[in-house]
C-alpha cells in the first residue's frame, strides 16, 4: 500500500509539472500574442510601440478608396477620428465604401499598414464593435 | 396547412417525451415492472419517429417553395436547384438547430434499440437521452421556431441562400459535423446511466467503443470538409484560421481522441477508469459549449449566427444543467472508483496517459483562447482578439512532446515497465533519422523557421518510428496493430504537411490589363491574362478571366471568376486551382481598377493535398480498428 501511495505521489508530481508547463506556456503566449482591437480614435490616443500588431476597426470613408496597381489605400473612420490605411493585395469581396472593415497590421508615423483585411460571410453582418459605432452615428 | 402538421408533430413529440419522463418518475417508486419499461421504450421510439416525420415534411416544404414559412422565405429561393433548396434548411440558425436535433434523435433511437431489453443500463440511458432531446426540442420551438409563418400573407419569392454557401462541400459539411458532435451524446448518456446505476464493476467500455469511434469519424470528416471548403471558396488560401467556431469543434475532437486512447488502456489493462469516464462526459459537454458559442452570438466570428441573448441564456442554462447532472454523479462516485491498479512507469499506458494530459492541456489552452477576449472585455472593456500566433506558440511544444511520447509508446509494452536505457536505445535511431531528414529539408529548402521545424521534426518522429516498427514486425513476423499504424502515420503526416505548407507557400499580387503578360519568378515564367468573358448563369452573372500560366515549362489554364448574385446583389469570387501532388497553383481575381486593369492574387500552396490526405488516413485507421474487431 505504501508503494502505491508513493507511486500516486510521483504521478501527481508529473501531472503537476506538466500542468505548470502548460500554464506557463499559455500565460506567456497570452501576454505576447494578443491583437488589441482599436477604433481610429482609440488608436490615436493609445501610445503604441512601433512594430506592435493591432486590429483596427471602423467604417471605410465614402470616396476614400484609391487603387494603384495592387496597392489600395483608404480612410477608416469612427466618425470622430480618421486614419489612412495602406494595403497591398486583393481585398475581400465585401470590402466597399461606407461599410465596416477590420484591418490587422501596424500603426507607424500616423499611417496604418495593413497585413490583412478581413472578410465576412454575410453582407448584413457587422462586428459588435462596429455596431456600437454605427449607432453613435 | 402542411406546415402546421409538421409543427404539431414536433409539439406532440415534446408531449410524449415529457410523458416518458413522468411515467418513469412515478414508477421509480415501485419496483421496475417490465410493462412500464415496454411502454417507455415504445413511447420513446414514437417520439423519435414524430421528429423524423416532422423534419421530412419540412424538407418537402422547402422543396415546394412554401414561402409563407418565414425561415424558408428568408433562406431559399424558387430559382435554386432542388439540392440547395434542401441544404438551405441548415444554412442558418433555426433550420440547422432542427437538423442538430434530428441527428440527436437518430443516434438516440439507434443506440437505445441496439441495447437489448435486459441490458441493465438501457433504461437509464434512454431517460438521459429523453431529457436531452426534450431540452433541445423545447429550445427549438420556444426560441427559434423554424415553422413560424409570415402572417397574414407569405411572400412571393424567397430571399435566397447566401451564395458562398451554395457549394457541395458546404452543403454536406454541417450534417457530418453535427453527426459527429451529437454522436458523443451516446457515451455521455451511457456513462451517466452507468454512474447512476452504482454497479461499477460492469464493463461499460465494450458497449460504446464502436459508437464513439464512428462519431469520431464523422467529426473528423466534418472538420476536414469545412477546412477544405474554406480553402477553395474563401479565396484566402488558408485552411485553418483559429476562428472561435473552428476552435469549439477542435475541442471535442481532441477530447474524443484522448477518450478513444484511454478507452483502449482502460479496457486493456484496467487502468485510467475514472479518467476515461471523465473524458466521455467532457466530449459532449464541450459540444454543448460549442453550440452555446455559435448560437448565442456571444463571440464575433464569421460563423456565428445573429446575436440573441435569450437563446444564449437558455442554451447556457440547459447545457450547464445537463453537464452538472453528469459531473455531479461522477464526483459522487469518484471515491469508490479508486482502482487498486496503478499505471506502471515506462509502460505503454503510462505514455498514453502523458499524451492524454497533453491533449487536455491543448483543450484548455484553446478554451482560454476562446473565452479570454470575453473575460477581458467584461473586466476592463479592452477589446482583443487571439489569432494564430497564440495557438502556434502553444501547440508547437505540445506537438513535439506528444510526438516524443508517441514514439516511445510505439516501443513500450502494455502493463510492463521498461528500463529507461532499453527505451532510449530503441528510440535513438528514430531521433537520429528524423534529425537527418530535417537537415536534408533545410539543405534543399534554405528557409528556417523554428516553429515550423519543430512541427516537421515532430511529424518525422512519428512517421519514422512507425515505419521502423512495421519493418521490424514484418521481419520478426510479429503482431502489428494496423489500424493504429495507419492512423498515426496520418497524424505524423498532418504535422509534417502543415509545417511544410507554412514555410514553403508564398503569394504574389498582380495587376494586369486583359491581353498583357508578366514575369513572376524563375519557376513561373509567365502570367498571361488572355481574355475576359461575361457569362449569365441561372441565378448570377459571371465575369470570367482566362489566364495562362507557364510554370516550369508547363502551360496551365486557370479561370477564376467574379460572380454577382441577383437575389441579394452579393459579389463573390471563385478561386481557380491547379493541383499537382506537391503544390497547388491558386488564383483569385480581385477588382477592376479605374483604368480597366484587373488585380489578381496568385498563391503557390505546398502540401495542401497532403493535409486532406492525412486526415483521410486517420479516418481509415479508425475504420480498420472498428472492422478488425468485427472479423475476429
Amino acid at each position: 500500500m505504501l508503494q502505491n501511495r508513493k507511486k500516486r505521489l510521483q504521478n501527481f508530481f508529473i501531472v503537476l509539472f506538466l500542468s505548470a508547463l502548460g500554464a506557463s506556456l499559455i500565460l506567456f503566449s497570452l501576454n505576447s500574442k494578443l491583437d488589441l482591437f482599436f477604433s481610429p480614435s482609440e488608436m490615436l490616443l493609445a501610445e503604441l510601440k512601433p512594430g506592435y500588431r493591432i486590429k483596427l476597426g471602423g467604417m471605410v470613408k465614402d470616396g476614400s478608396i484609391k487603387r494603384e496597381g495592387t496597392k489600395v489605400s483608404f480612410i477608416v473612420t469612427d466618425f470622430e477620428a480618421e486614419v489612412s490605411v495602406y494595403f497591398d493585395g486583393v481585398t475581400p469581396d465585401l470590402f466597399k465604401e461606407d461599410s465596416g472593415v477590420v484591418a490587422l497590421g501596424y500603426f507607424e508615423d500616423g499611417l496604418f499598414f495593413a497585413e490583412e483585411i478581413f472578410a465576412k460571410h454575410d453582407e448584413n453582418y457587422m462586428p459588435p464593435e462596429l455596431m456600437n459605432m454605427a449607432e453613435k452615428k | 396547412m402542411i406546415g402546421e402538421i409538421a409543427h404539431f408533430l414536433s409539439i406532440a413529440s415534446v408531449m410524449i417525451l415529457t410523458l416518458v419522463l413522468i411515467i418513469n418518475i412515478i414508477f421509480s417508486f415501485s419496483s421496475g415492472h417490465s410493462n412500464q419499461l415496454i411502454l417507455s421504450y415504445k413511447l420513446f421510439n414514437q417520439a423519435c419517429f414524430l421528429i423524423f416525420l416532422s423534419f421530412g415534411i419540412y424538407i418537402y416544404l422547402a422543396i415546394t417553395d412554401d414561402f409563407s414559412i418565414s425561415y424558408i422565405a428568408n433562406h431559399s429561393n424558387s430559382q435554386l436547384p432542388i439540392f440547395y433548396k434542401i441544404t438551405s434548411i441548415w444554412s442558418a440558425h433555426e433550420g440547422s438547430m432542427f437538423l442538430w436535433i434530428v441527428f440527436l434523435t437518430l443516434w438516440s433511437i439507434l443506440f437505445v434499440n441496439y441495447l437489448s431489453f435486459e441490458h441493465p443500463l438501457k433504461k437509464g440511458t434512454m431517460l438521459m437521452l429523453t431529457l436531452i432531446i426534450l431540452g433541445f426540442l423545447l429550445f427549438l420551438l420556444v426560441t427559434s421556431n423554424p415553422f413560424e409563418r409570415i402572417l397574414p400573407f407569405g411572400v412571393i419569392e424567397g430571399a435566397d441562400i447566401n451564395p458562398v454557401l451554395q457549394d457541395p462541400a458546404l452543403a454536406i459539411h454541417p450534417p457530418l459535423l453535427y453527426l459527429g458532435y451529437v454522436g458523443f451524446v451516446i457515451s455521455f448518456s451511457f456513462i451517466t446511466a452507468y454512474l447512476f446505476s452504482g454497479n461499477l464493476s460492469y464493463p461499460w467500455e465494450k458497449d460504446i467503443k464502436n459508437w464513439s469511434f464512428v462519431a469520431w469519424i464523422f467529426l473528423t470528416v466534418g472538420i476536414t470538409l469545412g477546412s477544405w471548403w474554406a480553402y477553395y471558396e474563401l479565396g484566402w488560401g488558408g485552411y485553418w484560421f483559429w476562428d472561435p467556431v473552428e476552435n469549439v469543434a477542435l475541442m471535442p475532437w481532441l477530447a474524443a481522441t484522448a477518450f478513444m486512447h484511454s478507452l483502449f488502456a482502460s479496457s486493456k489493462s484496467n487502468v485510467l477508469k475514472a479518467w476515461t469516464l471523465f473524458l466521455g462526459i467532457l466530449i459532449f459537454a464541450l459540444s454543448l459549449f460549442g453550440a452555446f458559442i455559435v448560437r448565442s452570438g456571444i463571440i464575433d466570428s464569421v460563423h456565428s449566427f445573429a446575436n440573441d441573448p435569450q437563446r444564449g441564456l437558455y442554451l447556457l442554462g440547459f447545457s450547464g444543467f445537463i453537464t452538472f447532472i453528469s459531473l455531479g454523479i461522477f464526483a459522487y462516485r469518484l471515491p469508490s472508483m479508486q482502482s487498486s491498479k496503478l499505471i506502471v512507469t515506462g509502460s505503454k499506458e503510462s505514455f498514453l496517459s502523458m499524451n492524454n494530459i497533453l491533449m487536455l492541456t491543448a483543450i484548455f489552452s484553446i478554451f482560454l483562447g476562446v473565452t479570454y477576449p470575453l473575460i477581458l472585455e467584461s473586466l476592463n472593456g479592452e477589446k482583443v482578439s487571439i489569432g494564430s500566433p497564440y495557438y502556434n506558440t502553444i501547440f508547437s511544444p505540445l506537438i513535439l512532446l506528444t510526438s516524443i511520447f508517441i514514439m516511445i509508446s510505439v516501443e513500450a509494452l502494455w502493463q510492463r515497465g521498461m528500463q529507461a536505457k532499453t527505451l532510449f536505445f530503441a528510440v535513438a535511431p528514430t531521433f537520429l533519422l528524423a534529425a537527418l531528414a530535417l537537415y536534408l529539408i533545410w539543405y534543399f529548402v534554405e528557409i528556417f523557421s523554428l516553429l515550423a521545424y519543430v512541427g516537421i521534426y515532430s511529424g518525422l518522429l512519428i512517421i519514422i518510428s512507425y515505419f521502423l516498427k512495421a519493418a521490424l514486425t514484418i521481419k520478426n513476423n510479429s503482431y502489428l496493430n494496423k489500424g493504429s499504424f495507419v492512423a498515426h502515420i496520418g497524424l505524423g503526416l498532418l504535422f509534417f504537411s502543415v509545417s511544410m505548407n507554412s514555410i514553403l507557400s508564398y503569394q504574389k499580387n498582380i495587376n494586369l490589363f486583359p491581353g498583357d503578360q508578366q514575369f513572376i519568378n524563375e519557376s513561373i515564367e509567365e502570367f498571361n491574362f488572355l481574355d475576359l468573358q461575361n457569362i449569365k448563369a441561372s441565378n448570377h452573372d459571371i465575369v470570367l478571366a482566362k489566364i495562362l500560366i507557364l510554370q516550369n515549362g508547363n502551360s496551365i489554364y486557370l479561370n477564376p471568376e467574379k460572380r454577382k448574385y441577383f437575389a441579394r446583389g452579393q459579389i463573390t469570387s471563385e478561386t481557380a486551382i491547379h493541383a499537382t501532388p506537391l503544390k497547388d497553383t491558386y488564383l483569385t481575381i480581385g477588382d477592376q481598377l479605374e483604368n480597366g486593369s484587373w488585380t489578381f492574387s496568385l498563391q503557390i500552396n505546398y502540401f495542401v493535398k497532403w493535409i486532406w490526405f492525412s486526415s483521410a488516413l486517420m479516418v481509415l485507421g479508425i475504420l480498420m480498428t472498428i472492422f478488425k474487431k468485427k472479423i475476429r
